[in-house]
């Protein structure tokens, strides 16, 4: 399959060559998906996808355009390609559009690409029961556990040519808390995991986050308006960095020049015990990227290190374009540093404040304002966690707030994406009614 | 596009096409230069109260004969395994339902000349911007679909808009936003675009917004306030806050929607109805006839008169509740299973005039736009304000800046005490659960009190 998928990227790549292109690449993939799924507690459905994918972009003169379908077959291919350049041919020339010029090829094996599916079965309805026992006021109100099996291969006019078979499990938790008519928010969670070794309620944080939602059924409302301190648990770390990748260290604030860290490269941003990184190659990242989207191998590298900005998350053409280093991987394969603190010992250290699961906010602007709903969360009072809250609103800054770091955990949640801690901000401001 | 597989077909089997194409022009440079297929075909088997899928990305009768043995197996050992005890669905009467038609598929440099002419006039007429965005993004689906117990359809469903946003510098030196949709709907960009000095009109107007928001935007004072929304908020209410919660799929995972049927959730003024693809006499925005699971689409009345009345349904929830199915039950892609979708939500609209409304207010705000909205099964709601106006002593005062507002649902709308006589639809987004679908939203002005964020 992989040879066979190789050779069929190599020939997009001629097919767009031959139709007049440049610069060219193509993008080819087979996937298998087993998929269960649960609904209202329920078992439900489960799907078996056969999946093609075929992309193509060809560069001429400057002009970039791309062509994507799920078929790729010699009549599509060279359909495609006329196509593709036809999109190119309407594009206004910009000589910052590039591929990969320099090929180091490699054919990679990722996860556990062949699915035990009898296995995963039992593991799903192993960890029904277990939530039906350990967790009784749980409501499963949708369970997708699946696992997706792709071959895929890149090639582009440079010589790059990479591939991959990977495979590797996804469980994905909806779920609310209730107790007669009185009911939590729903909560999502999940994990990926290349193994079936362990039960599902032992990975990441399904466990913790199954407790803490049986304790939101009872809510009260925080009195009035206050600036205390926010704890962010580990995943609802990942809502604020990803602001941050994209509207002040990404391309979006970069390229419409609306960032706030524009000029700061090499400048101090936050405090000094954040660093951020965004690392595909960690081995507790689960099938991570191993060549870019433009052909480049995948390299770790550190967005924020020690509180200064080291680098931006740049693809070739915005690098090209800004005269900037280009990002080193595509991913969202965050991971921070942990602090030294145990999460237990920071809360003590709080007098007031808010733990905050979930963040349901308006999209941040680009100048950092957030305000929204603080959901799935609890009142922190005199070094205790307290009630659950509702109708609680969370609001400050975000470039801000990282100068504004109370401490970061020394625990970390491992979940197969990302790796994060618990961190603690001073200076926000909570309101209820 | 293939014609429709026979009845021997199965259960259920679906053909299907997407189609996108997309141009994207970021401070007059193209970022985004796209066109996509994808096409293929699934069939879903029911078997003791589960489901067996299955879906390819070829459609040939060879491949539609693997699906279908795919779909059955699946069926099979889920059945076995976590069988409910369940017989066939309900018959229903068979039919076919032909809305089809041939697409126009335009060459990608009419989306791009079109973007280039209005990024040109932004460009040249509003130099202080400090960045301007134009996105011409169209989409097509095209299903056919064939089912063993029920309604037999072709269907497409075109869709095209135009997105401007822009981002000027604040008073304190701090970059604010604002984005609109310029026109767009049902139907091709040929048919819903003629020539880009047409829009002109709506990007001045943006851009005189964001003037106002730049130079004299305030933040709004937290707490809980007499609020107008406009009717692009009503709409996203009438779909994040009430209608997700009365998707029955969710009400079965315990919505607070399942408590209060048949009890009074608002006030009396407010009506809220899903409808299919016929409102006051006019085609909805996205109309839906046929679902995939060949339900004939009829509207489904969620709230009247207050009173919490249905649910949207599949036809296995609609037996379980005892309601009839309306045609709620939609799939995205070829490879997509049927989920409870919403179709054209909307809160009706009521008698009252909007000036009224706004003189009605001693000290208030009336919210125009928003960026978000995100709601709970709850009914804790959650909108991103990005523009609006104060409101002293009934009158319109300074713009805001961006702001959030929350509440609860069904305590907000018991809050509700005037409707506006004019309402306003949008169809330019994508409802995402699980999968994304293109939805309809809309509603008149609506006088209310909700939570507002501050700073």
């Amino acid at each position: 399959m992989i040879e066979s998928l190789k050779k069929t990227a190599q020939s997009a790549v001629s097919a767009l060559q031959q139709a007049g292109a440049d610069k060219a690449q193509a993008n080819v993939s087979y996937a298998i998906t087993h998929e269960f799924n649960v609904d209202g507690g329920e078992f439900s459905l489960f799907r078996t996808l056969f999946d093609k994918q075929l992309a193509m972009t060809a560069i001429q003169g400057g002009k970039k355009g791309t062509v994507a379908q799920n078929r790729y077959d010699e009549e599509t291919i060279a359909a495609s390609a006329k196509a593709c350049l036809e999109a190119a041919a309407s594009a206004q020339p910009d000589e910052n559009w590039d591929f990969a010029p320099i090929s180091q090829n490699e054919d990679f094996v990722l996860g556990e690409p062949k699915p035990d599916t009898d296995k995963l079965f039992f593991r799903c309805q192993e960890l029904m029961a277990s939530v039906k026992e350990r967790f009784p006021k749980i409501m499963m109100e949708q369970m997708i556990v699946s696992h997706k099996e792709t071959y895929s291969a890149k090639a582009n006019s440079y010589g790059a040519l990479f591939s991959t078979h990977e495979g590797c499990y996804e469980v994905s938790l909806m779920f609310s808390g209730h107790d007669g008519d009185k009911a939590s928010s729903f909560f999502g969670s999940g994990v990926i995991t290349d193994s079936l070794d362990k039960p599902f309620l032992e990975l990441g944080s399904l466990a913790e986050d199954l407790a803490n939602v049986e304790k939101q059924i009872e809510t009260t409302v925080v009195d009035g308006k206050f600036e205390g301190t926010m704890v962010l648990m580990p995943g609802c770390v990942t809502s604020l960095f990803y602001t941050l990748l994209s509207d002040f260290a990404g391309e979006q604030g970069l390229l419409s020049g609306t960032s706030l860290w524009k000029d700061k490269l090499g400048e101090k941003v936050a405090d000094e015990r954040i660093t951020i990184s965004l690392a595909p190659l960690d081995e507790r990242i689960v099938c991570g990227e191993r060549y870019t989207g433009e052909g480049f191998r995948a390299e770790n590298y550190d967005v924020i290190k020690d509180g200064r900005l080291n680098a931006f998350a740049l693809g070739l053409y915005a690098a090209n374009k800004l005269q900037l280093p280009r990002g080193r991987n595509d991913s969202f394969n965050v991971i921070v540093a942990p602090g030294h603190k145990p999460i237990a010992d920071i809360i003590a250290s709080i007098d007031k404040g808010i733990l905050v699961g979930r963040f349901s906010g308006g999209q941040p602007s680009s100048n950092g304002d957030f305000s929204g709903v603080a959901k799935n969360s609890f009142l922190i009072e005199n070094g205790k966690i307290g009630p659950a809250l509702s109708e609680t609103m969370i609001a400050g800054n975000m470039a801000d707030m990282l100068n504004r770091l109370r401490d970061i955990s020394a625990e970390q949640v491992v979940d197969g994406m990302m790796v994060l801690p618990y961190m603690a901000f001073d200076g926000i401001t909570i309101s209820g009614k | 596009m293939p014609r429709a597989p026979t009845r021997s077909f199965g259960p259920s089997g679906r053909a299907q096409r997407n189609l996108n194409r997309r141009a994207v022009l970021l401070n007059g440079a193209l970022v985004g230069n796209v066109r996509t297929e994808q096409f293929g075909v699934s069939a879903r088997v029911y078997e003791n109260g589960v489901y067996g899928f299955s879906s390819t990305a070829e459609y040939t009768d060879e491949t539609v004969k693997d699906v279908l043995k795919a779909a059955s197996e699946n069926a099979a050992f889920l059945a076995k395994h976590a069988g409910k005890g369940k017989g066939p669905h309900k018959a229903m009467a068979p039919n076919r339902i032909v809305t089809a038609y041939d697409l126009n598929d335009l060459e990608q440099r009419t989306y791009i000349e079109f973007a280039q002419a209005l990024d040109n006039h932004i460009a040249s007429k509003y130099p202080d911007l400090v960045s301007r965005t134009v996105v011409i993004t169209c989409d097509s689906m095209e299903k056919l679909l064939c089912v063993s117990n029920g309604c037999d359809g072709h269907s497409i469903m075109p869709r095209s808009y135009i997105y401007v946003m822009m981002t000027a510098m604040g008073a304190d030196g701090k970059p604010v936003e604002l984005y609109k949709v310029i026109g767009g709907g049902y139907g091709t960009f040929d048919r819903n675009y003629t020539k880009p000095e047409d829009c002109f009109a709506e990007i001045d107007g943006l851009y005189d917004r964001i003037q106002q928001k730049a130079k004299d935007g305030v933040y709004p004072e937290a707490g809980t306030k007499t609020v107008i929304l406009g009717g692009i908020l009503s709409g996203m209410l009438a779909h994040e806050a009430v209608g997700h919660t009365v998707e029955a799929d969710l009400v079965i995972g315990g919505s607070v929607a399942g408590p209060c049927l048949n009890k009074r959730v608002g006030s009396e003024l407010v009506n809220l109805v899903d409808f299919a693809h016929t409102a006051f006499g006019q085609p909805t925005p996205l109309p839906i006839y046929v679902d995939d699971e060949g339900t004939a689409a009829t509207d489904a009345v969620l709230i009247k008169d207050g009173i919490l009345v249905g649910y949207m349904n599949n036809r296995e929830s609609a037996e379980r509740f005892n309601m009839v199915p309306q045609g709620n039950a939609r799939a995205y892609l070829f490879s997509d299973e049927p989920l409870i979708r919403m179709r054209n939500t909307a809160v009706l609209p009521g008698k009252s005039k909007l000036e009224d409304m706004i003189a009605s207010i001693d000290d208030g705000y009336y919210l125009l736009d928003t960026n978000n909205g995100q709601a709970d099964t709850t009914g804790e709601f959650m909108f991103g304000v990005t523009f609006g106006y104060e409101i002293k002593k009934g009158k319109l005062e300074r713009p805001l800046l961006d702001t959030t507002i929350s509440g609860v649902a069904f305590d907000m709308l018991k809050t509700v005490d005037m409707l506006s006589d004019e309402m306003i639809w949008a169809s330019s987004g994508m409802c995402g659960k699980k999968q994304p679908m293109p939805v309809g939203m809309g509603g008149p002005a609506v006088k209310c009190r909700v939570n507002i964020g501050g700073r």
